[in-house]
């Protein structure tokens, strides 16, 4: 079994344990309760609060001036914003679905369109991916988020994750991928043969296919990629 | 009460003799039974008055009257809808959101500059709503579209809540709202966090938030 659909809703066998008490979701929005601590969320997508709350723009791609000139350079404009205060935090996107993701010391790859909320302590960065960027029309290089916390992942409509294992890989429309986690390689194939340029291409030329141990996050929706045309 | 949901994004109506309901024009989806939709020139309850009100206030949205026996379905471009219940108190909401409501509620329009004076007036500038909003008043039900789901954030006095004006659908109770600013030197250097700008609603009640920034 690959699909592990139960593990987007944290359930009684979910064991996200005391870190659901922060993270909520009420809808397609996030409820976040903040008790004087701070997260990171994507700009401009507090819809509510009550309480005291300060807003204060992050300087996204890394931390310190390394993080700002490899934002520059990259173009991975992970516009995010520090929340802090006390009370109740709403956060929401487009009306996109939200998606909970928790981390134990391992490693996030997201879109930075794609991610909604983090807790402070996890710390976020710019990564390059490859080939795989250009086609999923991302831009070469993705957001990384790692440490041990809670982070909100944003999806147009409801997120399956489906697990890779050694002896299953995976072939993901790079359209449809919003997120992977564990330990994934991946590279980048393509099914062009001469029926594309004959234009009768049958619009999967491009797939993104992982490998290893871990888990990916797709969507059941595509993004208007350069691979999703031909 | 006449309204039922039947998923999060169609309500059904029911109509009963003696009792009219509004709706915005071109709303139905389908119907059961003797029902008759009269497009409602006056954009909704009142004389020429409050007709001449609607419009100078540019809260006319073309509404149509539904009368007879029998079901309505409604619903309009996909948005989601939240039914509010109305139990003698006021439902504060854009006319362009308004989907339908109960025949019994009186119907007004409501100048918000009123509140909070020049605040008032820049309030309606940068929410995009202008400077008027619909009241609906009495007992019953009304249909609200939102984009993306609706969460009901209570008010109790003592604990305001704050809320992105693109994301604020209609309020309910005795409450103020105006606008606070954060705006700061980070906002004038282009460093903002998107947050500037945000509706104060304090007293007693509840505001309906959607899950999207996005107007309608």
């Amino acid at each position: 079994m690959r699909i592990l659909p139960g593990d987007l809703s944290p359930g009684p066998h979910g064991g996200y344990g005391r870190l659901v008490a922060m993270f909520r979701l009420q809808g397609r929005t996030l409820a976040v309760d903040l008790t004087g601590d701070a997260v990171k969320a994507k700009n401009g997508s507090m819809v509510a609060y009550d309480g005291r709350m300060a807003f204060k723009k992050m300087t996204g791609g890394g931390e310190g001036i390394r993080g700002m000139v490899t934002r520059r350079l990259t173009g991975e404009q992970m516009a995010m914003m520090e929340v802090k205060g006390q009370g109740t935090c709403w956060f929401a996107d487009r009306a996109g679905e939200i998606n909970l993701v928790t981390l134990h010391g391992e490693t996030l790859y997201v879109e930075a369109s794609n991610l909604l909320a983090a807790d402070a302590g996890l710390r976020t960065g710019t990564t390059f991916t490859g080939l795989r960027g250009g086609a999923t029309g991302n831009g070469l290089f993705t957001t990384t988020v790692e440490g041990s916390g809670q982070a909100a992942i944003m999806s147009d409509g409801s997120a399956v994750v489906l697990r890779v294992t050694p002896q299953y890989p995976l072939n993901v429309d790079p359209g449809a991928y919003i997120a992977h986690q564990g330990d994934l390689r991946q590279h980048f194939q393509s099914g062009v043969s001469f029926r594309t340029f004959m234009g009768e291409g049958s619009g999967e030329s491009f797939q993104i296919r992982f490998e290893g141990d871990g888990l990916v996050y797709v969507q059941p929706s595509e993004r208007n990629t350069v691979g999703g045309d031909v | 009460m006449p309204f039922t949901e039947i998923n999060s994004k169609m309500v059904e109506a029911r109509v009963l003799p003696g009792r009219k309901m509004y709706s915005q024009r071109g709303a139905m989806l389908a119907y059961r039974g003797d029902v008759s939709f009269t497009p409602n020139i006056q954009g909704g309850q009142g004389g020429l008055a409050s007709m001449i009100g609607r419009r100078v206030a540019g809260e006319a949205t073309p509404l149509m009257t539904v009368e007879g026996d029998g079901t309505v379905l409604f619903g309009h471009g996909g948005h989601h809808i939240q039914v509010v219940e109305l139990a003698g108190d006021t439902l504060h909401v854009e006319a362009d959101r308004l989907l339908a409501f109960d025949g019994t509620l009186q119907q007004g329009t409501m100048f918000m500059g009123s509140q909070g004076g020049v605040m008032g007036m820049v309030r309606g500038q940068v929410t995009g709503q202008g400077l008027f909003t619909t009241t609906l008043t009495g007992h019953g039900a009304v249909a609200v579209m939102a984009h993306g789901g609706v969460i009901e954030l209570p008010i109790t006095p003592g604990r305001p809540v704050h809320v992105d004006p693109q994301a604020y659908v209609a309020h309910h109770g005795e409450v103020t709202n105006k606008l606070s600013t954060a705006l700061g030197w980070r906002d004038m250097v282009g460093r903002g966090s998107g947050e500037a700008f945000q509706l104060e609603l304090s007293g007693s009640g509840a505001v309906y938030v959607q899950a999207s920034e996005e107007k309608l």
